[in-house]
């Protein structure tokens, strides 16, 4: 029972982190209806920004977490501005390589500056565990929960109140409407594009000190962020949020009841049964959403 | 018409001659290395462009077929004493077999739908051949024991590889050729341009891709066959690498999806520059593959059809300019042609 407890509760703190990346990953999907394929290489910029902030000026990852996440909200800027809008009008096939190239190039760019080695940050709450009966919680992965957690309900609070937070649901709902109703569009993609690598940024930061960061570390999660956006319906924040503990929970009990080899077929099994039969997610917004990122 | 048909048919045989020939020239190892790999990435990537090109369907999991191809003939050989050449029947026929299981559902998505699924398939294929350890000696690969002889197909020299995955090549490219001059060629292109108005005019969908996907993966399995006995090496981590898909994906792209020749075009460019960048930048390791995701970026950017149209595209209007200055010239010539020789 112990045990069972133990696992779900890491299981679930992780789920935080998959949660801010799959939600990164779904606002850019639902405002722009473009699936990022270098998502994932997004998080291991800010994993190599949050490392290198270290290593030269031994910035704590949480301090410097701010930083990053600007960081990457301007480098998710740019990307949208010279490689994506360019091409928002062609096909799926375009859209498709054009991030998967995106991919790749960082991918390499990691891997001729600082080659394949495992870099880690040294932190004094690395090992730390707050003992609550006989669950063992580590201290950083309960802080990167609580830290996720707080993001997103606020960013649910942007989109919900905020003039911005509006535009930016007018746009995925009705591109044209909204145009018509005097939105800036385009502003309004760059924007959620940058929102949308900021979270992952942040992300970024809250993992380094759980986690290394090397050239293909963006794959491991993207995949995951993948499975978390379609599980959670494509374009809803709050599906992200549930999906990524969902994702979270499941790879934790598949690792002790099937094989640690195993979890990763596992949750991609569940990837591939949603995907064919409810195609717009659990928790989506309606009907129809399966068709989003399709134009 | 018909002096385009011809024209073109010279030129492939022309080409072929060329490509039979060279073996006799060259003698240097690496080349010798490259040129296969030229041909190999050419058969793989004309396998793909199949399915993607011409039925439109991106699937970014073509390594399953390709692993499997492999996998199925090394451990029919290695337990079973079974010949490569037999083997690369049972590869053929099982790639098929979970080439229609994979594509059959997944034709329902589309888009970026259909990528992802298949490239979740394809992970955990990858998964489960790491884990199935009794089966396929998990993450540690198989070495494939070198007996050389043509029933083993194993040799010393690199000639005879050369010539087979020439072959291979050669019947991708008439399998690919075949199609796009058939009915099914037509039918497959409409459903990548518009698959509401295909089914609409009474193309059976479902089926056509079927088709597609059988041959594409078919031909995959042949081709990871031919790789395991080449290289004699196979582990889960290269065979079912979605990098491996990407890359085949690459070459049709930057070549031209959709056309006969447009795989062989992208391998013709990209190997060489690959394996030319690997060994020039040895120690930068990723150089290669950074300026390949650069190339990707710019070909889907600016020219998305790829170099082979593209370069149709041009010729045939300057051809078309050419002609309307002739029927300037001469008063009472009929309007036409030009544009015909283009449409493939």
């Amino acid at each position: 029972m112990t045990q069972f407890a133990q696992v779900v509760i890491s299981g679930i703190l992780v789920g935080g982190i998959y949660a801010l990346i799959s939600m990164g990953l779904n606002l850019i999907l639902g405002v722009v209806r473009i699936i990022n394929f270098a998502h994932g290489e997004f998080l291991m910029i800010a994993m190599y920004i949050s490392f290198l902030l270290y290593s030269t000026w031994g910035l704590d990852p949480y301090v410097s977490a701010p930083i990053v996440a600007l960081a990457l909200f301007v480098f998710g800027w740019l990307v949208h501005r010279v490689i994506i809008q360019p091409i928002l009008d062609t096909s799926a096939t375009v859209k498709i390589f054009a991030t998967l190239g995106l991919s790749i190039t960082l991918q390499n760019f990691a891997l001729m500056m600082w080659n394949a080695d495992y870099r880690t940050v040294q932190t004094a709450y690395q090992t730390t565990v707050i003992r609550m009966g006989e669950v063992a919680v580590s201290v950083p992965r309960l802080i990167a929960f609580l830290v996720a957690v707080l993001i997103s309900l606020g960013l649910f609070l942007f989109l919900k109140y905020t003039l911005t937070g509006k535009a930016i649901r007018a746009v995925a709902m009705e591109k044209r409407a909204a145009a018509l109703a005097g939105i800036p569009v385009k502003r309004i993609y760059l924007l959620a594009f940058g929102i949308g690598s900021g979270l992952v940024g942040l992300a970024g930061s809250l993992l380094m000190p759980i986690y290394y960061v090397f050239p293909t570390v963006g794959t491991l999660f993207v995949l995951t962020a993948f499975v978390v956006v379609v599980l959670g319906g494509m374009g809803s924040m709050f599906g992200a949020f549930l999906g990524g503990l969902l994702i979270g929970l499941v790879e934790a009990l598949a690792g002790v009841w099937i094989s640690p080899g195993l979890k990763e077929a596992v949750y991609f099994a569940i990837f591939i049964l949603v995907l064919l039969f409810r195609p717009s997610g659990l928790f989506s917004l309606g009907k129809g959403s399966e068709e989003v990122g399709l134009k | 018409m018909k002096r385009a048909v011809t024209k073109s048919t010279l030129l492939w045989l022309l080409v072929l001659l060329i490509a039979l020939l060279i073996p006799v020239v060259v003698e240097n190892k690496f080349y010798m290395h490259t040129l296969i790999l030229i041909l190999f990435y050419a058969a793989v990537s004309g396998s793909w462009n199949i399915l993607a090109g011409y039925a439109g369907q991106l699937s970014l999991g073509h390594a399953i077929f390709f692993g499997l191809g492999a996998y199925t003939s090394t451990l029919l050989f290695m337990n079973g004493g079974v010949s490569p050449w037999i083997g690369m029947c049972a590869a053929l026929a099982l790639c098929m077999l979970v080439g229609a299981c994979i594509g059959y559902p997944c034709f329902r998505l589309k888009g970026p739908f259909f990528t992802l699924a298949t490239l979740a398939f394809s992970e955990v294929i990858r998964l489960v051949a790491s884990f199935w350890k009794e089966l396929t000696n998990g993450a540690v690969g198989l070495n494939i024991p070198f007996q050389a002889g043509f029933s083993n197909l194993m040799f010393r020299g690199k000639e005879p590889y050369y010539y087979i995955a020439l072959g291979v090549l050669c019947l991708v490219i008439a399998v690919t050729y075949w199609i796009d001059r058939s009915k099914m060629g037509a039918y497959l292109i409409a459903i990548r341009e518009n698959e509401e108005a295909a089914d609409a005019l009474g193309i059976p969908i479902t089926r056509y891709k079927l088709y597609a996907v059988l041959i594409s993966s078919g031909l995959a399995g042949i081709t990871g066959v031919f790789y395991a006995q080449y290289i004699l090496f196979i582990e889960p981590e290269a065979m079912f690498n979605v990098n491996f898909s990407v890359q085949v994906a690459l070459i049709s792209i930057i070549g031209g999806m959709g056309t006969v020749a447009g795989p062989v075009l992208g391998a013709v460019l990209m190997i060489p520059l690959n394996e030319l960048l690997r060994s020039a930048f040895s120690g930068l390791n990723g150089l290669n593959f950074f300026l390949y995701g650069i190339v990707l970026i710019l070909v889907v950017s600016f020219i998305p059809n790829g170099i082979l149209p593209t370069l149709r595209g041009w010729l045939s209007k300057k051809r078309a300019n050419r002609h309307s200055q002739l029927t300037q010239a001469i008063p009472g010539t009929q309007k036409g042609g030009g544009q015909v020789d283009s449409a493939n």
